[in-house]
């Protein structure tokens, strides 16, 4: 089983990585060679604009240095790194295979798009458990990939009265 | 050690049993000797006039015989069955709370975005308003 975990520095994908090791994947037979699952850890990073909207009247728009624009890339990618290799962490805790992966743009696009690419069979990520009117405004991903992926999608939620509540009605 | 609840929705598509059978090869095959899932199958039979009832009740048997013979085929020998009265998006919910679920496993019914708005989602309602991990299960187009 091909298992794509969804990850971004919030607190729920993080406890859903951690949930599907620990109740999915640890359960191998213990003599099976290939594991019950190779897992892939995506982290998509959003893109970085290069250009700034000053405010006031009249104001053109202003194109970011490349100075700037080279030190925020490294700076997502230094943050998209670290937040890959906690998650790395966590699979080999539990001797659960891992590979990891970095992509930039829209998340819920990226998800799905790789979910096809390396023919999945299972997609789990967090879900900020955000209200139906947020969830309009804001978009979400869970929601968005819920729909769109071709495979099978896990998603995790915080345990109630643990962080942010569960969607509301 | 106390087991985690795996609630799945079934009716008669076609697709739930998909799901059905998807959770039973993933989650319980693979561990057969100390499994750390417990089913439970829940069954929504919407509320009915008198006059549709038994039709109702019919199926629903029907529904949960066939979802038996699942099991047992995987060798699932103590799943839960349950039918459960009310809308197909409210029930699956219901059982995760009644049973204390830990994942709620439910099919999709792959509709297009047009439909989806005009009908509405039971798997999207259960993603999103069921208090416990959600997994949707969708069969594949062309099943390899």
């Amino acid at each position: 089983m091909k298992v794509l975990v969804a990850i971004d520095e919030s607190e729920e994908s993080f406890y859903a990585l951690q949930w599907a090791v620990d109740d999915l994947l640890s359960y191998s037979p213990a003599a099976e060679e290939n594991a019950i699952a190779a897992v892939t850890l995506l982290h998509v990073y959003p893109p970085f604009q290069p250009f700034i909207y000053p405010s006031g009247p009249g104001m053109h728009l202003v194109y970011a240095t490349p100075v700037v624009i080279h030190s925020v890339n490294k700076a997502q990618r230094e943050k998209a790194a670290s937040i890959l290799s906690r998650a790395l962490t966590i699979c080999t805790e539990k001797n659960v295979k891992a590979e990891t992966l970095i992509m930039e743009g829209d998340a819920k696009d990226k998800i799905c798009e790789m979910a096809d690419e390396l023919q999945v069979d299972l997609v789990v990520m967090g879900s900020r458990g955000h209200g139906a009117i947020k969830r309009a405004w804001l978009g979400s991903v869970s929601s968005y990939c819920v729909h769109n992926l071709h495979c099978n999608i896990l998603v995790v939620k915080l345990p109630l009265g643990e962080g942010k509540p569960t969607g509301s009605k | 050690m106390e087991k985690t609840v795996v609630v799945v929705g079934v009716d008669d598509s076609e697709r739930s049993f998909y799901a059905l059978e998807w959770t039973l090869d993933h989650l319980f095959l693979t561990v057969l000797e100390k499994c750390p899932f417990k089913l439970v199958v829940v069954h929504a039979k919407p509320a009915s006039t008198t006059a549709i009832r038994q039709d109702l009740k019919r199926m629903a048997a029907k529904v949960l015989e066939k979802a038996k013979g699942f099991c047992e085929a995987k060798l699932v020998n103590d799943a839960a069955f349950e039918v459960m009265e009310g809308n197909a998006r409210y029930v699956p919910c219901e059982a995760v709370e009644n049973h204390q679920a830990s994942v709620l496993v439910v099919g999709s019914h792959g509709y297009g975005a047009l439909k989806r708005t005009v009908l509405g989602s039971v798997s999207d309602y259960c993603a999103h308003h069921a208090h416990c991990s959600v997994m949707i299960v969708k069969k594949p187009k062309n099943k390899h």
